[in-house]
């Protein structure tokens, strides 16, 4: 929904705030803290160590001062090392947190999104997202914590050079704003040149999976060098935006690489002349150097500041996901004695601007199978995905045995309505967990009687480790598949199944077969078939028959029949029983059973 | 996940075997790279002369200058210092110049490798898309090898140079500094070493959880409607928490190692300047002076120590993580130990050149040269599945075009011909326990024939349409296309003797004019058109804008994308189309048009019927059931085929039954 989307939007924003799924500031405050400590060491040590080594120059370190300037630089030398050590630990636990906290946002998001709106993104891209820049996201924090850090150094080294020499601190002042132009310009081009090859990258490993889908095709036409070719084509451009980074970095490295031994020779030369006047001492000289070196030092800050914009880039990309429209539930079930009657009021469903599916109160009597009906494009996958709230209506309600689909807890939603597609996904687990994968628990024999009710017992038991196969290592055909994805829903059968097109890869005789059993075996309850084939219109009980996205009329299948345009459906678009009996007659199946002419008459009538 | 774990649990705690595996890659690598090598290594020479300039001419400046109150003098030397730091930058520029040189090339060679790698996987798997790994490889890995190769590069050299500098300028102040310096140096590095191997077993483990976790979201989204829709969204969600977690525990103590690492590092580093401190009373004593002192101070804190500090920020994780990650990209080419892999049956493998594997061996039967025309035949009766396998069927027993009678289509069958296909008591199981799929077929196609295949899906008709492609190889018996066996030959020349057009049709982006003369380069732009309008793809192409705009798969209806692969094998060159239910996702019309247009082509046509209305158009038709197969006309199968009678039974039920 567009509201939870803009409050994940917020939530990316302040980031760390109150969304219960950050991290909070601990991590990051962690890190802060023992890189700023660090930051306060590595300011004091060129004063101190200067100071000592004054000391220990003038009277060899034989008094008491000199020894306490030893001991002080000692704790500082080792203070800096353990701070050090801590500041590796907290970043890298902080990056560990706040990555996986992204990622788990990210994930979230995708599984409760809306799955038609998820369409942009393909699944090698989410991949990317979640690994690959959900690290440099989850960077971020610490490098932010850093960068706050790393200004310490310089701002204190400033501080510090002031107390020590003013002229040099003036000095060192005055060359420090064409570093921070410098800065600036490695930012702006970093951030632009760092998207276009990520952008690349995706595409390549897009290409990868294209092809890696198409390998049966690959494989028969031993074109295998030809796609490994197309694959990598990008690879050049990726090859040209890389060298056009190193550049770029080089580029601001050779800026800041200059000013900083500039600001050096500047701070040294004053330094000088204040020690040839005797207002500096040899130590002190070597302190003022050093902080002057430090103060200039801002420019390390550019490899943070890299990482920060990286990150930056990286978190918009990693929760484009979070902010996919979310399928939202509510918290009702449905009356237990229902028997799944369906009802949709004032359904308008728009996509991309365009009506794609209108239906006013079109009533599902419980227990009833009703058949979608219409040509390819008017609206009745948009109606399948619907009624099983796998997609909420711009418009209207779908209600089911009088409650509000959205108002109902996923639960409740999902163990009583049920679906089977043309295309079921594939799953990792074996067979009978992707059979038994569902809101309730399913036993063995549950799965073998939903795999014998779909006809997938016997092609199953021919596997090599027949219902434990993997699923990924068995060769399946496409009506294998489908098959699978109807088992599932029958072993999970509840009051509403829907089967969208998940009849198409079978053979006549195996879907007759299937139907039969759906009749018997599997859970009675109210059926939505989203047909191709008149045969399927002509079992159902009822017709829900679309038209360019609209309900056109409910009826049954023989009554529609009577009307022309209703016929002309199956004419134009699934005129497949006529098209075969129309050839049938050619070739003369003579020994036909006698009452396939008086069926066969109807769509004879409709024929041009 | 599955498939690296293995792997890990094996060598955890060992990298001597990735260096091993790696050493000649990188040796090569580096060989080729010779001339980039030098010219880096002058560059880097350039950087350390320019830092040396500098350093001596501050150094002079405040030792003959400003000390001496000679401030003319000073500032003159800082002159010379200022020259030399404006002659920096291009110095600068040129080493990074030159990095790209190195990691670029790196880079795309890891990409090929990784692609090369991920598609040879998906060939050997056959079903494909199912190693989304893959993904993480060529992003995520590469990047981090790309990134982790230039730093170490950038570091190690600047180390190098930087650190022989300072002990050489340590060494020309006065011999005792080194000392007092190289036993804490010396003890850093050492202790920075002995966590290297550790550190690269924690980053196998880091990268493996990543690796599984991007698996897992890939084939989320994949999976993403029927989640939703089968309420598993929540499981996937809490596996997909646990591999978070995973990947989170691993980073953790990761960051561990990395710690232990930045310490180790600040030994090297700090310990040095602490002991130059404390020795200063015994120093002063052999000799040194306050200058020398001071220069000493200097070369510790302002070359050694940042040298120090970038080996540690870049070389923090970039070393072992730069070996693992190429050790997972380029060094473990294993084609065993991939678990689920083992067990599953082997004639899903290619038959490549080669390897062409008979893995459940039948017993040949004795080689029927005569084999009829026609003659698809199993044993008869043969319920008890290979029980018979010597008793064919004469071509008597068969009525079909070489038995004697015309066939009603006036094709007579051309003994004299090679046969468009030819299958000799073909048999294959996917496992030695598994019944078979094909038990002992025969089959005989004639040149220019129309062949549909019927029977309930699982029977192994798409398994036939493979053996006769040649891309699985049967257990037992011989298959041969236009005369020649297929089974272990080559790509290139199978692809010249057929075309298979699976299911899954495949669509690439690119413009639709690439995706169709995917088989024939050399297509003529009319022959191409004319293919658009016999298959009906003219309303696609003016849709999309033209043959020549681009094109996704994810623009393309699935009926789209299939009308797109008939199309492309209807222009290739090939003798012998095989449609594995290539049209199912197409209206019936649709449907009948392309296969129309596809018989009308010259050449042999074998469709495996998605409806019995292609069976119907066909020259003959072989139905395939579980104990028998029937091969025939039309009309004959529907007089000797129970099967066939009863699906064109079920079939012609269709329309109205309530009427």
């Amino acid at each position: 929904m567009p509201t939870s989307g803009s409050r994940t939007r917020r939530a990316g924003r302040t980031h760390g705030g109150a969304d219960t799924a950050t991290p909070g500031r601990t991590p990051q405050a962690l890190v802060l803290l023992c890189s700023v400590g660090s930051a306060a060491v590595t300011v004091a040590q060129p004063y101190v160590l200067g100071r000592t080594l004054d000391l220990l120059l003038r009277d060899g370190g034989a008094d008491g001062a000199a020894g306490r300037w030893l001991l002080l630089s000692a704790a500082l030398l080792v203070g800096e090392l353990l701070l050090d050590t801590l500041t590796s630990l907290f970043t890298g636990r902080c990056n560990a947190t706040w990555t996986a906290s992204l990622r788990s946002r990210a994930l979230d998001g995708l599984l409760r999104a809306v799955p038609d709106r998820a369409r942009p993104f393909a699944p090698g891209d989410v991949g990317t997202r979640l690994t690959l820049n959900a690290a440099d996201a989850g960077g971020a924090p610490a490098a932010r914590a850093a960068l706050a850090a790393s200004l310490v150094t310089p701002v204190g080294a400033l501080a510090a050079l002031a107390v020590v020499d003013l002229w040099v601190a003036a000095c060192v002042l005055a060359g420090l704003p064409a570093l921070a132009l410098v800065l600036r310009a490695f930012a702006r081009d970093t951030g632009a040149s760092v998207a276009d090859y990520q952008k690349t990258q995706s595409e390549i490993a897009s290409r990868l999976l294209e092809a890696m889908e198409g390998t049966a095709t690959i494989t028969a036409a031993g074109t295998g060098a030809r796609e490994r070719a197309r694959v990598l084509a990008p690879l050049d451009r990726l090859a040209a935006q890389g060298r056009h980074m190193w550049v770029l970095h080089g580029r601001a490295l050779a800026r800041s690489g200059v000013l900083v031994p500039l600001l050096t020779l500047a701070a040294t030369a004053v330094g000088g002349l204040r020690l040839a006047s005797g207002a500096l001492s040899v130590g002190e000289l070597l302190a003022v150097i050093r902080y002057a070196q430090l103060t200039a030092g801002i420019g390390g800050a550019a490899s943070l500041l890299g990482a920060v914009v990286r990150g930056r880039e990286a978190r918009n990309r990693v929760l484009a996901l979070a902010r996919v429209p979310a399928l939202a539930h509510g918290t009702r079930r449905l009356p237990p004695a229902g028997r799944g009657a369906l009802e949709l009021r004032g359904v308008r469903v728009v996509r991309d601007g365009r009506q794609v599916l209108r239906a006013d109160g079109v009533r599902v009597p419980g227990g009833a199978t009703v058949a979608v009906v219409g040509r390819s494009g008017s609206g009745k996958s948009v109606l399948a995905a619907v009624a099983g709230r796998l997609l909420d209506p711009d418009e209207g309600q779908v209600l089911l045995d009088g409650v509000r689909l959205d108002r109902l807890s996923r639960e409740a939603l999902r163990a009583e309505v049920g679906y089977a597609f043309e295309r079921p996904a594939p799953v990792t687990g074996t067979i009978a967990e992707m059979v038994a994968g569902g809101p309730r628990r399913v036993s063995p024999e549950e799965v073998r009687e939903a795999c014998r009710a779909a006809g997938a017992d016997g092609f199953v038991r021919r596997l090599p480790d027949g219902y434990d196969t993997p699923f990924p290592a068995a060769p399946l055909s496409g009506g294998e598949r489908q098959r699978l994805g109807l088992a599932r829903a029958f072993a999970h059968a509840g009051r509403l199944l829907i089967l969208d097109d998940a009849t198409s890869g079978l053979d006549t005789a195996t879907e007759h077969e299937v139907d039969r059993a759906l009749r018997r075996s599997v859970r009675p309850g109210t059926r939505l078939v989203v047909a191709h084939r008149p045969s399927v219109a002509a079992r159902a009980d009822l017709v829900i028959w679309l038209a360019e996205g609209e309900v056109r009329a409910v009826a049954p299948h023989h009554e529609l029949w009577e009307r022309a345009a209703y016929r002309a459906v199956f004419a134009a678009d699934a005129s497949e029983d006529e098209a075969e009996a129309g050839t049938g007659v050619e070739a003369g199946t003579g020994e036909a059973p006698d009452r396939s002419a008086t069926r066969r008459s109807a769509p004879e009538g409709v024929r041009p | 996940m599955t498939r690296t774990t293995p792997a890990d649990a094996r060598e955890t705690g060992d990298g001597s075997g990735a260096v091993r595996r790696l050493a000649p890659h990188a040796r090569r690598f580096l060989a080729r790279r010779t001339g980039i090598l030098v010219r880096l290594s002058l560059w880097s020479l350039a950087e350390t002369g320019q830092a040396f300039l500098v350093g001596y001419g501050v150094a002079r400046a405040v030792d003959q200058g400003f000390l001496a109150g000679d401030t003319r003098r000073g500032l003159l030397w800082l002159t010379v210092a200022l020259v030399a730091v404006l002659l920096g930058a291009p110095v600068i520029r040129g080493v990074f110049a030159q990095l790209a040189g190195l990691t670029e090339p790196l880079r795309d060679g890891l990409v090929r490798h990784a692609v090369d790698r991920s598609l040879a996987h998906a060939a050997a798997d056959g079903s494909g898309g199912t190693d989304r790994a893959a993904v993480s490889r060529i992003t995520n890995q590469v990047e981090i090898a790309r990134d982790s190769f230039a730093g170490l590069v950038l570091t190690l050299r600047s180390f190098v140079f930087t650190a022989a500098g300072a002990l050489l300028g340590l060494l020309s102040l006065h011999p005792s500094l080194l000392v007092v310096v190289l036993p804490p140096l010396s003890a850093g590095l050492v202790l920075f070493l002995v966590t290297l191997r550790p550190m690269a077993a924690a980053q196998r483990r880091a990268l493996a959880a990543d690796e599984a976790l991007g698996d897992h979201a890939a084939r989320s989204r994949t999976a993403l409607r029927d989640l939703t829709a089968g309420g598993t969204g929540p499981a996937a969600a809490r596996r997909g928490a646990e591999l978070i977690e995973d990947a989170a525990v691993a980073a953790r103590a990761l960051a561990g190692w990395a710690a232990l690492r930045t310490a180790a590092l600040g030994v090297a580093g700090h310990l040095p300047v602490l002991a130059l401190l404390l020795a200063v009373p015994w120093l002063r004593g052999r000799g040194v002076t306050a200058g020398a002192l001071l220069g000493a101070f200097t070369y510790l804190v302002q070359s050694l120590l940042p040298a120090l500090h970038t080996l540690m920020t870049a070389l923090g994780a970039a070393g072992s993580r730069l070996l693992v990650v190429l050790d997972r990209i380029v060094g473990q080419d294993r084609p065993e130990a991939e678990p689920g892999r083992s067990r599953r049956a082997e004639p899903i493998r290619p038959a490549g050149p080669g390897s062409a594997p008979t893995p459940v061996p039948a017993p040949r039967p004795p080689d029927r040269s005569e084999t009829a025309y026609a003659a698809a035949h199993r044993p008869a009766g043969g319920t008890g599945g290979g029980a018979a396998v010597a008793t064919p069927r004469g071509p008597a027993g068969l009525p079909g075009p070489g038995g004697g009678t015309p066939d009603p289509r006036g094709r007579p069958a051309d003994r004299g011909r090679t046969a468009a296909v030819e299958l000799r008591s073909v048999t294959l199981s996917y496992g030695v326990r598994a019944e078979p799929v094909l038990d002992s077929l025969d089959l005989c196609v004639a040149p220019g024939e129309h062949l549909a295949v019927v029977g309930p899906s699982g029977i192994g008709k798409s398994t036939l349409t493979r053996l006769v492609a040649g891309t699985l190889a049967p257990s037992g018996g011989e298959v041969r296309v236009a005369g020649r066996e297929v089974t272990g030959r080559p790509p290139a020349e199978l692809a010249a003797l057929r075309v298979l057009v699976p299911q899954e049709a495949y669509v690439f982006s690119g413009t639709l004019r690439d995706n169709l003369t995917y088989l024939a380069p050399d297509v003529s732009s009319a022959d191409l058109d004319a293919a658009v309008d016999a298959l009906g793809l003219r309303s696609l192409v003016e849709r999309l804008g033209g043959l020549d705009a681009p094109a996704g798969p994810a623009e393309l209806s699935h009926g789209e994308r299939q009308l797109v692969a008939l199309a492309r094998s209807y222009v290739s060159p090939a003798p012998l189309l095989l449609l594995d239910e290539a049209t199912c996702h197409l209206d019936p019309a649709a449907e009948a048009r392309a296969e129309e247009a596809l018989a009308r082509r010259p050449g042999t046509l074998l469709v495996v019927a998605h409806r019995l209305s292609s069976a119907v158009r066909a020259d003959r038709v072989l139905v395939l059931d579980g104990t028998d197969a029937v091969c025939g006309t039309h009309d004959e199968v529907l007089e000797r085929s129970p099967l066939y009678r009863d699906l064109t039974g079920h079939w012609n039920s269709g329309p109205a039954r309530r009427r």
